[in-house]
């Protein structure tokens, strides 16, 4: 199967490869998985308190449509708000990459690792916030899961 | 009910009609084609067997002086067997078609890697990292950890099947429930898928060390 030109680029030189620091407070990671074809994505975003998403980065193993999926929505999430991320939509994704119709997995991928990674900063921030005000963010997780698809 | 295309018998979807032997030629689904009872435990050398047995009573070769109708019913047919037997043989592909069967699908509500799995995902393929690009002088030692890392998969995949193949026994049992089976069917599935794409890549890597 022949990938479109710009997902050769995000393939070829792929952007905001790496990781942070798990245990940095500003940081939410998520990790999600293909379960069709066994690919596996990590994405994290460092998140400023007022939740702009600062930076990103990613690592994918994967086929090419997964890595061009995750190195282009690290570029596309950069200096959003997280209420912005939240909603994006994997058709975005597969828009800009023209991805076909057997790789439009890939792209909900991306819309999954990104929403994890908030719901994960979110969760981690208010067990934070729980910790310091000695309650539980249990109710906060639950409340982030149900919101999931 | 379908009518047979060589004695015009009106019969239950089938593979062969039950009155002259020939292939009704008609869809099935891949358990009803081998006309094998809803059970996920399959033996394969029995299937081999079974497969073979009805390839030979639908093959398009018995059936060359026979009318278009019935030749088109055998080629059908034939098809069909090879797609079901094909289907089943494998247990990975076999769960993956009851899931199918059941109306459920494998990534729905299934695409959080179990943390220890992605943990080890991420562990090996940085270390496959490494050997990709080391020098001579530590190609050895990461290659032998390397080897070592594909050991514990093999084992962690064995693993899984055995969960796997538990799951089968408790479908075939009747016992539990529909979600409970449903869910672990596809916790099984999706760890082997995950093992497989690893296990891919840790050979792909060794083979490219063992090609300098």
């Amino acid at each position: 199967m022949a990938y479109s030109n710009k997902v050769l680029d995000h393939y070829n030189n792929p952007r905001n490869v790496g990781s942070f620091a798990k245990d940095d407070p500003r940081v939410g990671t998520g990790v999600v998985g293909a379960p069709e074809c066994g690919d596996v994505m990590k994405l994290q975003l460092r998140i400023s308190d007022n939740g702009m998403i600062e930076d990103a980065r990613f690592k994918t193993f994967g086929c090419g449509s997964a890595i061009a999926s995750s190195s282009y929505v690290t570029e596309l999430v950069k200096g959003k708000h997280i209420d912005e991320a939240m909603a994006l939509k994997n058709t975005v994704i597969v828009k800009e990459l023209n991805l076909p119709p057997v790789k439009i997995h890939c792209s909900v991928l991306a819309e999954d690792a990104i929403k994890a990674a908030i719901i994960d900063w979110r969760t981690r921030k208010g067990a934070a916030a729980a910790g310091a005000a000695k309650g539980s963010g249990a109710e906060q997780r639950n409340s982030d899961k149900s919101a999931q698809r | 009910m379908v009518q047979c295309p060589s004695c015009a018998w009106p019969s239950e979807p089938r593979l062969i009609c039950p009155q002259c032997g020939a292939p009704l030629g008609v869809e099935l689904d891949c358990f009803a084609a081998l006309e094998l009872p809803r059970k996920l435990a399959l033996d394969s050398r029995e299937l081999e067997h079974i497969y073979h047995e009805a390839g030979r009573r639908v093959h398009p070769d018995r059936f060359a002086a026979a009318t278009p109708a019935v030749r088109q019913a055998s080629l059908k047919s034939t098809a069909l067997l090879t797609r079901s037997y094909r289907t089943l043989r494998d247990p990975v592909s076999r769960g993956r078609y009851w899931l199918e069967l059941m109306d459920e699908k494998l990534a729905e509500n299934n695409q959080r890697v179990p943390p220890e799995l992605a943990e080890l995902v991420f562990e090996v393929q940085q270390q496959i990292g490494e050997l990709r690009e080391a020098q001579n002088g530590s190609v050895n030692t990461l290659c032998a950890a390397v080897r070592e890392r594909r050991e514990e998969l093999a084992g962690l995949a064995a693993r899984t099947q055995e969960e796997l193949e538990r799951n089968f026994a408790r479908w075939d049992g009747g016992a539990g429930e529909r979600q409970d089976l449903v869910n672990e069917l596809k916790s099984a599935l999706s760890k082997i898928a995950y093992l497989r794409t690893l296990t891919r890549d840790v050979d792909r890597a060794l083979e490219g060390t063992a090609a300098h």
